[in-house]
């Protein structure tokens, strides 16, 4: 039996990604105050691995590294309010049944399917999470190209 | 008085230089525009040139960040007056990104993407040959090559690949908007020349009017007989004059003068 988890991995140094993008969004008239930007593992993982999915991510350090990194297993298998989640198109999620998918060279035990996302998180006034409205409209202006990405909000 | 032609340089953009040069070796008065000046004194310019790199670091996206900045009002103006613009790979990324390429029904939205290589993903450097897919004058930068007319060029990208809905790409296909296809030295197009697994073997976008041109690989990069790629410049071997010249990608930039002279 499998559970989904979603592996959060984000700088803890300045993202200028991030602040470039917030800045051409605002330049560009959507209000938005910040802008965070990380990498979301989505995985199927056998239930009795999944409280090791932390310690296993962990140990990838081409991924995470510690220095500038944090890791959090999210709650919840999808982009929380305030999100988008952006996807290339043809982009189809790793698969193996039994030895567990490889990423950045190794092997996760456990995990029977993992899908990587770019997820910016938005904000609005006083940091409230941004509203549907206003995700959509900086994925529309900036954070997509619907041509070859998918966008997927909560 | 020669034509004048803005090389348009973002931070990150990192092809400028040899760009200049081509446009100099054709005679154009060129001259190297950083992503900080004013639009409004960009104007009176007669063309312009987005070099390879990698704007703003390909934030977000490659071409992306670019493809809204302010400086890119100019260019947007530059191509609704009919001036030609040519954009050259990361140039070409930025072209697709602010939707003046392929511009289909007019609209300037992103309606296709150069994304990331097939099968690997990876970042290939390589030489190639590209194919003029259109009737020369159906480009105003192509309009003094021949029919099918075969330019070598350098691929050096890794998100290289046209990509895009199948009813997307059945109409850039059908409406003529693939000016140049990847092929072989000889010109037979076929899956093993395309670097990238580009949709439709695609190497180069023009829009409806034929004045905006997005091309990936790197003609500046190969438009003097030294700079080629096998037999061409064995046989310059010992002749000084004949490996200095121009030849090859150089004829891209012969067009581009004819077109910003006619």
């Amino acid at each position: 039996m499998t559970v989904v988890r979603c592996v959060e991995v984000s700088l803890t140094i300045p993202d200028n990604e991030a602040r470039t993008a917030l800045v051409t969004l605002q330049r560009l008239g959507v209000p938005v105050t910040t802008l965070e930007r990380a990498d979301v593992y989505r995985c199927d993982v056998q239930e009795r691995e999944a409280d090791h999915l932390s310690e296993l991510f962990r140990s990838l350090e081409t991924l995470f590294n510690p220095n500038k990194h944090s890791l959090r297993v999210r709650a919840g298998d999808g982009p929380a309010r305030g999100e988008v989640w952006i996807q290339e198109r043809s982009a189809a999620p790793e698969r193996a049944e039994k030895a567990g998918v490889r990423i950045a060279g190794r092997r996760l035990p456990g995990v029977t399917s993992l899908e990587r996302f770019t997820s910016w998180r938005l904000s609005a006034e006083m940091g409230a999470p941004a509203g549907p409205d206003l995700v959509q409209a900086a994925q529309e202006t900036l954070l997509y190209n619907p041509a070859f990405q998918k966008a997927t909000t909560a | 008085m020669s034509a004048r032609v803005g090389i348009v340089v973002f931070p990150g953009t990192n092809s400028e230089e040899e760009t200049l040069r081509a446009c100099l070796a054709v005679g154009l008065e060129a001259a190297l525009v950083p992503w900080n000046a004013h639009p409004d004194g960009l104007r009176s310019l007669d063309a312009f040139v987005l070099p390879g790199g990698f704007a703003y670091e390909d934030r977000v996206r490659a071409g992306a960040i670019a493809a809204h900045d302010r400086l890119m009002s100019a260019v947007r103006a530059a191509a609704a007056a009919g001036k030609p613009v040519l954009g050259i790979c990361n140039g070409a990324q930025v072209l697709v990104e602010s939707g003046l390429v392929p511009a289909l029904d007019d609209v300037e939205r992103p309606q296709v993407g150069f994304t990331r290589n097939a099968p690997a993903g990876k970042y290939r450097s390589t030489h190639v040959h590209v194919k003029l897919a259109i009737a020369p004058e159906r480009c105003t930068l192509t309009a003094s090559l021949p029919p099918g007319a075969v330019l070598p060029a350098w691929a050096s990208h890794g998100e290289g690949r046209l990509a895009g809905e199948p009813d997307v790409l059945a109409r850039v296909q059908r409406e003529g908007r693939i000016a140049f296809v990847y092929c072989d030295a000889h010109g037979a197009v076929s899956a093993q020349s395309v670097p990238n697994g580009s949709a439709l073997g695609a190497a180069a976008l023009v829009n409806a009017r034929g004045n905006v041109l997005a091309l990936m690989p790197h003609p500046e990069r190969d438009a003097w007989t030294y700079m080629h790629h096998g037999r061409e410049r064995e046989r310059a071997r010992g002749d000084a004059a004949q490996m200095l010249a121009t030849s090859g990608g150089i004829a891209l930039f012969a067009g581009l003068a004819r077109a910003v002279s006619a």
